[in-house]
């Protein structure tokens, strides 16, 4: 009877150090059902579910990146050179909506590939390699531009994000299938283990045959793309292109969603249910914050606080747990 | 033979800043006027303290990416309690303890917790911006007493107040850096952290001096910049942060730590300072000014890293 009882609280340990954002959600919906009105509402969850769904989609990119022991500083200001590239060419150029969407996805992976290449193969550190091309990608979604707006997008194009299928968002299903698809790519194929392995440990990984080289590389890319993903959605749901989208804010929030859910700052740690958990935590906060009437700048300086609390809460649950 | 080629780079820098200046006051209609290069070495002052400060941090490895934030939050700090009609001296000291907290603060977290400079940093300038913005509502202030405003945009003898200062910051740390054990020990954690903890010397205490040196002349620049502009604006320290990087980059600082010179670092400031000058003279939007200095800190950093691999192996640099 003992013996199971151990082995009970080990399996509890066990979940919450593999999943303690799941757990910090829980505690922080339960708290906010209680004292937050209106909290606890249908309609306010699925209000919720909708603000991470984009969001969701980028952390889980910046996670991958994380694992490498990477960071990627001009996610933000990707967003808003793909948003500004998608609005132009669905709607000032006037490309049909299916090649807008592959071009704009291609520049993603460009601005990937260029971050990844210069990281791998120049070793200019991440950080300064995407601080610097941040500031570039800003300059360019401002030129091509010319730094105004592109309104009301084509009704079809909106359809993309706007429809429901079954009462859900289109929005909220591509976020569904991404995290489906990175899911098994982190957790059940061959890239997930070499990725892990790399983060860890590059010369062990390099040696023991993993290509990592073209793995770094790739990992930027993807998570550049999946910002692409992103910021086509984003530029749906707000229905205007803007080149100021996101920037370092968003890159901000969107690294914070990922370190909330675990991922490590020394790389080979992440999971995508933490990661998906992270955001949802940083959204049901967002929300009480406005149920509340408190104001957004509070939020932006209590964000950072919960960022670091993060960091502490894993740097104490890694030495004692 | 490392003392020759050094100083060879000192000398190609500033080769290059003089051969810089010709040409652009040879090109650029009012780049000579006696206003011009006083607005210049004016506005360089905030990026030379900056950059005086990160120098240091990338010396010992790290990086400072708290910039934007709390230097908006110091100035906004003291602009508040000068508009509260506190005296200036004291208003400023509550400024500069702001900041030196905030850079204490990034180096306990990289001493005791091991995390990362650039995201401890880069946590600490957000919550430093949220909090700007939070104390006045997203305004900015103005009209601050006309002895501040003079530290800003007077000049005494011929020469602006605000590069006294900056040649204050500049001696002093170039004296600590060369004169002092401490500067030595700042040095030789930069080339090898580990053989610094067997000699017996305090990481800790670098650690904390280095961030929290860097908090107080980031909050230096702020109230600095304030006094030239005489209004607060909750996002205005956003320009210094690439600034302040490039400044050292183009100085020489080595992102592999371990090697730079504070001189060079102000070389660095002079630098940019010229060119956005120049880019704005000759009417080039900032956006394209963005992308340069961009493209600059990358590839000068690449060729810095570049070279050192030839002769040291580096299997992870980070």
């Amino acid at each position: 009877m003992g013996n199971t009882q151990v082995l009970f609280s080990q399996r509890i340990r066990k979940f919450v150090k593999n999943n303690g954002s799941v757990v910090i959600f829980l505690i922080l919906a339960l708290l906010a059902s209680l004292f937050v009105k209106n909290f606890f509402a249908l309609n306010n969850f699925l209000t919720i579910i909708k603000q991470a769904a984009i969001p969701v989609i980028a952390c889980l990119g910046i996670t991958l990146v994380l694992m490498t022991g990477g960071i990627d500083l001009s996610l933000g200001y990707t967003l808003g050179l793909c948003s500004i590239t998608v609005g132009l060419f669905v709607k000032t150029v006037g490309l049909p909506i299916w090649l807008s969407i592959v071009l704009t996805l291609l520049v993603g992976l460009l601005v990937g590939l260029i971050n990844g290449t210069l990281v791998q193969v120049v070793k200019v550190p991440a950080f300064i390699v995407t601080l610097g091309s941040g500031y570039i990608i800003f300059g360019i979604a401002q030129i091509v531009s010319s730094g105004s707006d592109v309104n009301r997008l084509p009704a079809s194009f909106r359809a993309i994000g706007v429809t429901n299928i079954l009462g859900l968002n289109t929005t909220v299903l591509i976020s569904l299938v991404i995290c489906l698809i990175m899911y098994y790519l982190l957790h059940h194929s061959t890239f997930g283990r070499a990725l892990a392995a790399f983060g860890f440990n590059a010369k062990a990984a390099r040696m023991s045959g993993i290509r990592s080289e073209a793995l770094n590389i790739l990992v930027y890319m993807i998570c550049s793309f999946l910002v692409a993903i992103a910021a086509i959605l984003l530029t749906i749901r707000v229905n205007c292109a803007q080149p100021t989208m996101g920037g370092g804010v968003y890159t901000f929030e969107v690294i914070t969603g990922a370190i909330i859910g675990g991922a490590s700052l020394f790389g080979g740690i992440g999971t995508v249910i933490g990661s998906v958990f992270g955001v949802l935590i940083i959204k049901v906060l967002e929300n009480c914050i406005n149920l509340l009437n408190v104001s957004y700048y509070t939020y932006q300086a209590f964000q950072g606080i919960v960022i670091l609390l993060a960091i502490i809460f894993e740097n104490v649950k890694n030495r004692k747990l | 033979m490392k003392g020759l080629k050094i100083s060879k780079k000192s000398l190609l820098i500033i080769a290059s800043v003089v051969a810089l200046f010709f040409i652009l006051g040879s090109l650029v209609p009012g780049f000579l006027s006696m206003r011009n290069l006083m607005n210049i070495i004016r506005q360089s002052s905030i990026i030379a303290i900056t950059a005086c400060a990160m120098t240091l941090v990338i010396i010992i490895k790290g990086i400072d990416l708290s910039v934007t934030g709390v230097l908006s939050f110091c100035a906004m700090v003291n602009g508040l309690l000068l508009l509260k009609g506190w005296p200036i001296l004291l208003a400023m000291l509550v400024g500069l303890a702001v900041g030196t907290a905030m850079g204490l603060f990034n180096g306990l977290m990289v001493e005791k917790l091991g995390i990362p400079a650039f995201i401890t940093t880069l946590v600490v300038g957000n919550v430093g911006g949220g909090l700007a913005l939070l104390l006045n509502a997203g305004k900015s202030i103005g009209a601050f007493p006309a002895a501040y405003v003079f530290m800003g945009n007077g000049t005494i003898l011929g020469m602006p107040v605000s590069n006294y200062i900056m040649f204050f910051f500049v001696i002093v740390t170039s004296l600590l850096m060369s004169k002092t054990r401490l500067g030595t020990y700042i040095y030789a954690m930069g080339g090898n952290e580990t053989v610094v903890k067997q000699q017996g010397i305090s990481t800790a205490a670098i650690n904390y001096f280095v961030y929290g040196f860097s908090g107080f002349c980031i909050a230096m620049a702020g109230i600095l910049l304030s006094g030239q502009l005489d209004t607060v604006h909750p996002t205005q320290g956003e320009p210094y942060q690439l600034d302040a990087i490039a400044a050292c980059v183009i100085g020489g600082v080595s992102m592999l730590g371990g090697e730079g010179k504070v001189y060079l670092a102000l070389v660095g400031a002079l630098i940019i300072g010229v060119q956005r000058n120049v880019l704005n003279l000759l009417g080039i939007h900032p956006f394209y000014q963005n992308i340069f200095v961009g493209i600059i800190i990358i590839v000068i950093v690449a060729i810095n890293i570049h070279q050192k691999r030839r002769t040291i192996e580096i299997s992870k640099i980070f």
